[in-house]
């Protein structure tokens, strides 16, 4: 057989480690063959790629960027800001993340440290903690997940880079393109990767819209946000594609224009009606902006045309799991169960359905297969919620023992560490309860229960001072949490007597 | 969401006791509740709103007469009015009433809307030094520098002196004062005094339409009461200060009762036949700004934010304090359902409408209310004028089912009591799962109780397990309770590491302990893999710090166990685990 023709094969078969070998084999006897040495570069390239429309890591320094036009938006035209929003539960019913946006029912880049709105918080945020931000996004996690530079190759890298003429290679549409994602995701070089798209684009008098994209893309990279969106608009005029109206949305969340994305997805609609990664983005979007009821109906819509969606059924479940709807959500995840989902989350969420649906026979038996299927970190999610189910039928010894499973799998746990201090209280260990609080609300100062905890002992302590702090603290983090506000009240009340 | 909803709900509400009839926010009307009234002057039922404009203090001083909202006629008043009243001077038919206006010394009268009569107060008695100077001025033997400096002396020591005496005493140059003294010193020197405040009281008969005689207040601390048809005084009353409201009950022939608020910050009440004034007086701890009566109690407001209500015989009964300072007060009396309150006009563009001292309903306007009388306006009975400190005017009229509810607005239920929350339906789904439930509910307990059983013995073993291997951050030792948190801080490739130790215990002490590290070499070098901790006080955070340093540049990572031990014991007391942020490299892009 010809060796080229089973390269091609092993290729399209997505075996790129073979048909990188007999790709090498042909270069070593040809060097000149253009054939493999695209097909070498497409292979190299294959092995690492990454889809660029969902890899959205946002660095610590990302914070500091000038792109974003409204320093202080107003409410419900920022993600930064997410204002009160349609439809989503209070704070009491669904938690929040540390950005003050409820917990979303699907893990994507950017759903798990949320935004923080200051450096501080991100500064702040335990970088032990498996959501740690990396410092920018040129480095950090890119490096990890697009690329192969890192590892030595034993006879030299495959394309020495620094030896390219790039203006030869730009005016030969067939290798440039192949070149270019080869440099884009291979070698994670974004600075060569532009010159050469430059070049290729002004090689083909600015009329390839796929050179346009790419600029597009290593101005993203970058950090050029309006050249990222010029270059992309003028793609769209030439072509309009699916990957192109993404991009854009992508460009616009970045610039913190959530509507101007949300009108862009809906430009995009009109031309590819129907096509679900556009509605999916419009749901994130709403999602993003505490509107619940949108997302819901947008992740619906999505499943009208691919009823296999699982980030659509995922969140649907979670929006009806927290809206007192646990039986309903039973039969979005039960769906999932179906689909062929086989982990230990979904098996975590089933049970707490199943108990708060009132499934009794099914719900332990949910939590069993989620801890033998578990690996540290959601282990000790998983005896978190089993502590809850224990709380739920009294046995507070079993709670106990699941809470401090928990903290064995996971130091930073602060929802275990406020409920082991509310098993202490009631035990009368006040001094244990007093350090448990501390150490959750030193940990995750958004959640507003150990604050509030520990305002309510301090008080009883009659350590007034502390538990007025605590209580600010409480409301700042939840501001319409009723019993925080009785107790500001009633400290101003006895601060304003002495 | 529904929160605030609900309380905007409540102040819509509120103000939907009123409807609002006009309103003219450039009326250009300058004038005060003294100057506002109401009354059918010309006897067809259809009452008329009167007003005496101040103008801009200076000129433009007129008094103009509303129809509706359309103005119907102007006059034009030759100085500064302080009080407009209407009172019925005759008998005649049609009973249409004449308009007082007071003005410096002078009490216009209209009738039929035109100028019928000129009143002017009694002269003064003029202080004979005085007269007696301008006398030898007449005659030239003394000039105008001595005049001053007589007059000069004659005021620093308190002499009330005359208008053109005070008027002389401040020209400065001497030309103007010699052309001044030779202008008036013909004249007869005379002494006027300025009217304060006025108001009506009926003479023999109570009828609505009786014969009134207007009572006036003036500024050389008198109280007049006039005849209506001659224009004689009647009665002539002494007060201690000048008064500046009045409020009159009762008729002259029979019994009356005048209430007059003085600028002494004193409230004194005049009777027929009395002349002792002092018995009946109410100190009031601040200046009056506005006085009223409802039956047997009189309104006070005070500038120091206060409304207060004494008895006619000057018990205080209560005071409120009120939000911002009073503008203005007056009565609400809405004959058609007996209802009396007082209306407070505020600073802070409020009007308050008490019912005895309950707060029962805030009207907001657009500016500071300066002027408002409530009465029949046109045909309608319960009609609210008033005119605001930007000039406007507005009119509302009180709504005819109203019911202002003698409660404080504070008390009772909050109002998201009635707020419906929104509870989700129960699904078809749920009602068959509860069918579920219902027929196997014996096989569902027992497979749960046997799960149950399972699912003990496993956390229980799990957490021994823990306990053995001591992977708690918390001790479970009760001899050495102590809790562990550690963190670490920093982009790389160095890290900073921070281990905090909590004694959590009352009262013991722990000692001998130290801290180490489990780390791959391969990957991190620590600085210091051995922390001896000293003395642990109960209740303290104690904090031990360590250098890190990565080794790696393949964007690796992996977790570090920080162990506490106890000298001599080979299984540490607690643990934590921390798994490592990936060290950030140097990658050139």
């Amino acid at each position: 057989m010809d060796p080229l023709f089973l390269a091609c094969s092993y290729f399209r078969r997505r075996k790129y480690q073979q048909c990188v070998d007999i790709c090498t084999q042909l270069l070593e006897k040809n060097p000149y063959d253009q054939a493999a040495w695209t097909l070498k570069t497409r292979a190299l390239t294959g092995q690492v790629y990454v889809d660029e429309v969902d890899v959205d890591e946002e660095g610590i320094a990302e914070m500091m960027d000038d792109n974003v036009i409204a320093n202080c938006a107003r409410p419900g035209t920022s993600l930064r800001l997410p204002g009160t929003g349609h439809g989503v539960p209070s704070q009491g019913v669904r938690p929040m993340s540390q950005s003050g946006r409820p917990l979303s029912g699907f893990v994507r880049p950017g759903t798990q440290g949320g935004r923080p709105g200051t450096m501080e918080q991100a500064i702040r945020t335990p970088r032990t903690a498996h959501t740690a931000r990396p410092v920018t996004s040129a480095s950090g996690r890119y490096v990890r997940l697009g690329t192969a530079s890192m590892l030595s190759t034993p006879d030299g890298p495959f394309i020495n880079l620094a030896r390219l003429n790039f203006s030869k290679y730009a005016t030969r549409p067939n290798l440039a393109k192949a070149l270019f994602e080869y440099i884009f995701h291979h070698e994670n070089d974004v600075r060569n990767a532009l010159e050469l798209a430059a070049l290729a684009t002004e090689a083909c008098q600015f009329k390839d819209w796929w050179w346009k994209v790419q600029l597009a893309k290593c101005y993203f990279r970058l950090g050029m946000y309006r050249d990222a969106e010029k270059q992309l608009k003028s793609a769209l005029k030439q072509q309009e594609m699916v990957d192109t109206f993404l991009y854009l949305c992508k460009v616009c969340v970045r610039l913190d224009q959530p509507l101007l994305a949300v009108e862009i997805y809906k430009q995009g609609l009109e031309k590819f009606p129907g096509e679900i990664t556009l509605l999916a983005g419009m749901a994130r979007i709403y999602e993003g902006m505490n509107n619940m009821d949108s997302a819901v109906s947008y992740y619906k819509d999505v499943l009208r045309f691919d009823n296999m969606h699982v980030e659509a059924i995922a969140c649907i479940a979670t929006h009806h799991f927290y809206t007192d709807q646990p039986e309903v959500a039973l039969k979005f995840y039960r769906r999932l169960l179906q689909m062929g989902v086989y982990n230990a989350e979904l098996f975590n969420n089933l049970g707490l359905c199943c108990f708060y649906a009132q499934q009794y026979d099914m719900t332990l038996n949910c939590f069993e297969r989620a801890l033998s299927l578990g690996e540290e970190q959601t282990l000790s999610d998983v005896w978190y919620n089993i502590g809850h189910v224990a709380l739920g039928i009294g046995d507070m010894t079993l709670a106990y023992q699941c809470f401090r499973l928990t903290l064995a799998n996971n130091n930073d746990h602060p929802e275990a560490y406020n409920n082991l201090g509310v098993l202490e209280l009631r035990k009368g260990h006040v001094d244990m309860a007093r350090a448990f609080f501390q150490a959750a609300y030193v940990i995750a100062p958004h959640m507003y229960e150990p604050h509030y905890n520990w305002a309510a002992l301090s008080d009883q302590l009659g350590d007034l001072q502390s538990s007025y702090n605590a209580a600010k603290r409480a409301v700042d983090a939840f501001p319409n949490h009723v019993d925080s506000k009785e107790l500001l009240k009633q400290l101003k009340h006895h601060f304003s007597l002495l | 969401m529904s929160a605030t909803e609900t309380r905007s709900g409540s102040t819509e509400e509120k103000s939907d006791k009123w409807l609002d009839a006009y309103r003219d926010p450039v009326a250009s009307l300058y004038t005060f509740t003294q100057c506002i009234t109401l009354a059918d002057i010309q006897a067809d039922g259809d009452w008329k709103l009167i007003i005496a404009d101040l103008g801009t203090g200076m000129f433009n001083m007129k008094l103009k007469v509303y129809k509706g909202t359309n103005l119907m006629s102007e006059n034009t008043i030759i100085d500064l009015p302080t009080g407009v009243v209407t009172f019925y001077m005759d008998l005649n038919e049609p009973r249409t009433p004449a308009i007082a206006v007071a003005s410096g010394p002078y009490i216009y009268i209209y009738k039929n809307l035109r100028p019928y009569f000129k009143f002017t107060l009694p002269q003064i008695e003029v202080n004979a030094v005085e007269e007696d100077l301008w006398n030898q001025m007449k005659d030239s033997s003394i000039n105008v520098y001595v005049l001053r400096e007589m007059l000069e002396g004659m005021r620093a020591d308190g002499t009330q002196l005359t208008v053109r005496s005070l008027r002389f005493l401040q020209l400065q140059d001497g030309a103007d004062m010699v052309a001044f003294a030779e202008l008036y010193k013909h004249t007869p020197l005379k002494k006027q005094t300025v009217i304060t405040c006025l108001g009506t009281m009926k003479k023999s008969m109570a009828e609505e339409d009786a014969i009134s005689c207007l009572v006036i207040g003036t500024e050389s601390k008198y109280i007049y009461v006039l005849d209506p048809e001659a224009f004689t005084v009647l009665a002539t009353r002494p007060l201690p200060s000048v008064p500046v409201f009045l409020s009159v009950t009762g008729m002259f022939d029979v019994e009356y009762r005048i209430v007059a608020s003085c600028r002494n910050g004193c409230v004194y009440t005049l009777k027929r036949g009395t002349t002792d004034t002092d018995k009946s007086c109410i100190e009031l701890n601040s200046q009056p700004v506005g006085l009223e009566r409802i039956g047997k109690t009189i309104y006070v407001g005070c500038m120091d934010e206060t409304l207060q209500c004494f008895t006619s015989k000057g018990k205080k009964l209560w005071t409120v304090q009120v939000p911002a300072s009073i503008t203005t007060i007056e009565v609400l009396d809405y004959k058609n359902k007996g209802l009396k309150a007082v209306l407070v006009a505020l600073s802070n563009c409020e009007v308050h409408i008490y019912k005895e001292k309950y707060l029962v309903d805030i009207i907001k306007t657009d500016s500071v209310v300066t002027g408002m009388r409530f009465g029949r306006f046109g045909r309608e009975e319960g009609a609210l004028i008033m005119t605001t400190r930007g000039g406007g005017l507005i009119i509302k009229i009180l709504k005819r089912n109203v019911v202002f509810e003698e409660r404080d607005l504070i008390g009772g239920p909050p109002a998201a009591q009635n707020v419906k929350l929104n509870i989700p339906k129960k699904t078809k789904l749920f009602v068959d799962q509860t069918m579920r439930e219902r027929e196997n509910a014996v096989a569902m307990h027992r497979t749960f109780q046997r799960d149950l059983y399972l699912l003990r013995l496993r956390a229980a073993r799990e957490y021994a397990k823990a306990l053995d291997k001591s992977m708690n951050p918390i001790s479970s030792d009760p001899t050495e309770p102590l809790k562990l948190a550690a963190q670490v801080q920093g982009i790389g490739p160095v890290f900073k590491m921070t281990v905090n130790l909590q004694n959590t215990s009352l009262s013991q002490a722990s000692v001998n302990l130290l801290i180490t590290f489990d780390f791959d070499d391969k990957l991190y070098n620590f600085k210091k893999t051995y922390i001896p901790v000293p003395m642990l006080v109960p209740g303290l955070n104690y904090s031990f710090e360590t250098f890190i340093e990565c080794l790696s540049d393949k964007g690796v990572s992996d977790n570090v166990k920080v162990y506490v031990l106890k000298e001599g014991k080979s299984i540490p007391i607690i643990t934590g685990v921390i798994s490592m942020p990936v060290s950030e490299t140097l990658v050139v892009v």
